[in-house]
């Protein structure tokens, strides 16, 4: 009985396997790399080692995942209209990006308005069953902020360009970002929906003094991890061998009951089996 | 007004400068460079918030064969980590966080308990007995009627459960039914299996 049991379950298997689309594409040889472009009024050309990538990359775009082979890349933005990399905007720069690493290179501006990228690793570990991962980054042209979470503070006093984390049951949160020390938002309040299993990602962006601070999202699932088991019966009355179950504490009708069911689920079992 | 005047007398005196006939220039004139293009094509999307996509909710199961028709409540996780079960065994629970009927991959989950002291034996105690290739209908809250048949009705016991696998949400479509089976502790009131159903899409 048993061994046909787990065939069953393992052609169920072979059968899901078939159409997996894995979520993200990291393996021991490679890494996964998002770009965001974070930098208002200026559309740009993205180029990895020399090599245009991004044609035409507009600010508020998130690009990706690129699986790449984990190495040194050498990145470089320039103007939309440049012809090569010879005279990036922002760069060049190096980015070391490990195997079986996800990350975020994000083109945007420093605290004090100059343009700049920075490498974000993505936290791709498992999080618990229904929950959710809340990331924050601060890639604004802006000081310190805190981030408030359903107006409360979630996050305090986080500077260009870090970023804060945590994992949150699953819901609807009311996101704004106010500067540190200060309630009134300088952006949202917005809805972030925080989904189990997805590692959702918020960019603080724009420029405090050109007053276009804005949020952008990026989100990556596959986190999501299973509930340790299904306990679906508390009384022992479907069971295959139950002696004694209908001493511990069952009532005369209950008893009863319990024969006439457990009768009529014997009886069933051994039609279906024949 | 002065350096305005100023500015046209010397724009002038400038055309009347390029008025004169050109020296004949043997330079080539300069091509266009064409603007590269992109090595690989590389997907994006827009960074804004969007609104969550809601899947349509399972809220009724028939199985005809063994005369279950029971309604469907979404359900998620116990403090303890397993999966939340209503206490009504006439309720069957979907597991919200995975897949639905309307998914594209993935396992719907649907639990309800075996029996309860006080209820006795619920519809899911008939799982065990359903017939080969039994039809499974799964009404979606969107009024949508979605048809299955039964693979294999199967006890596993509880510790040897491949819940990745159960609970998978990336293959093809289809949908488990759990509750449990097999013998009964009395100590801890506890089955030693699940009886696990799974049914493809018709």
């Amino acid at each position: 009985m048993r061994n046909k049991i787990f065939a069953g379950v393992a052609a169920g298997a072979i059968a899901a396997v078939g159409v997996a689309i894995p979520a993200n594409a990291i393996s021991d040889t490679t890494a996964d790399l998002y770009v965001l472009h974070a930098v208002p009024g200026l559309t740009v050309d993205v180029y990895v080692n020399g090599e245009l990538t991004l044609d035409d990359f507009e600010p508020g775009d998130l690009a990706g995942p690129l699986d790449l082979p984990a190495d040194t890349y050498t990145v470089a933005i320039t103007a939309s209209d440049a012809v090569d990399d010879s005279a990036p905007a922002i760069g060049p720069i190096d980015l070391t990006l490990e195997a079986n690493m996800s990350y975020t290179a994000v083109a945007h501006l420093d605290e004090s308005g100059d343009p700049t990228a920075s490498l974000f690793t993505n936290d791709l570990s498992t999080v618990a069953a229904g929950e959710g991962r809340l990331t924050v980054r601060h890639t604004a042209a802006a000081p310190a902020v805190d981030v408030l979470a359903n107006d409360a503070v979630a996050f305090e006093n986080l500077s260009n360009p870090d970023e804060v984390k945590a994992d949150l049951p699953v819901g609807t949160i009311s996101a704004a970002v106010a500067l540190t020390g200060t309630t009134d938002p300088v952006i949202g309040p917005a809805d972030v929906a925080i989904a189990e299993g997805v590692n959702t990602i918020v960019y603080a962006w724009g420029s405090a003094s050109d007053d276009n601070l804005t949020l952008a999202v990026q989100t990556i699932d596959g986190l999501h991890s299973n509930p340790t088991g299904v306990d679906a019966g508390t009384a022992g009355l479907a069971a295959d061998n139950n002696n004694g179950i209908l001493v511990a504490g069952l009532g005369g009708l209950a008893a009863l009951l319990a024969l006439a069911g457990f009768a009529a689920t014997r009886l069933s079992a051994a039609r279906a089996a024949k | 007004m002065a350096p305005r005047i100023l500015a046209l007398t010397a724009m002038a005196l400038l055309l009347a400068g390029c008025a004169a006939p050109p020296a004949q220039s043997i330079t080539p004139k300069p091509v266009a460079s064409p603007a590269p293009t992109a090595v690989i094509d590389v997907p994006r999307q827009s960074s804004e918030i969007a609104p969550v996509e809601q899947v349509a909710a399972p809220v009724r199961i028939q199985i005809p064969s063994v005369g279950v028709d029971i309604s469907i409540a979404p359900v998620g996780i116990q403090p303890d980590g397993f999966m939340e079960i209503p206490e009504n065994i006439t309720v069957a629970g979907w597991y919200q966080y995975g897949s639905s009927p309307s998914s594209d991959t993935g396992s719907t989950v649907i639990t309800a308990h075996v029996d309860d002291f006080i209820q006795g034996l619920g519809p899911f105690s008939r799982l065990a007995s359903m017939p080969a290739q039994a039809e499974i209908i799964v009404t979606t809250d969107d009024g949508v009627d979605h048809r299955y048949q039964l693979e294999s009705v199967q006890n596993v016991q509880k510790a040897q459960v491949p819940l990745d696998q159960v609970f998978d949400r990336d293959g093809a479509p289809r949908i488990v039914l759990l509750t449990c089976g097999g013998q009964f502790d009395e100590n801890v009131r506890q089955y030693s299996d699940n009886v696990v159903a799974i049914a493809n899409p018709l």
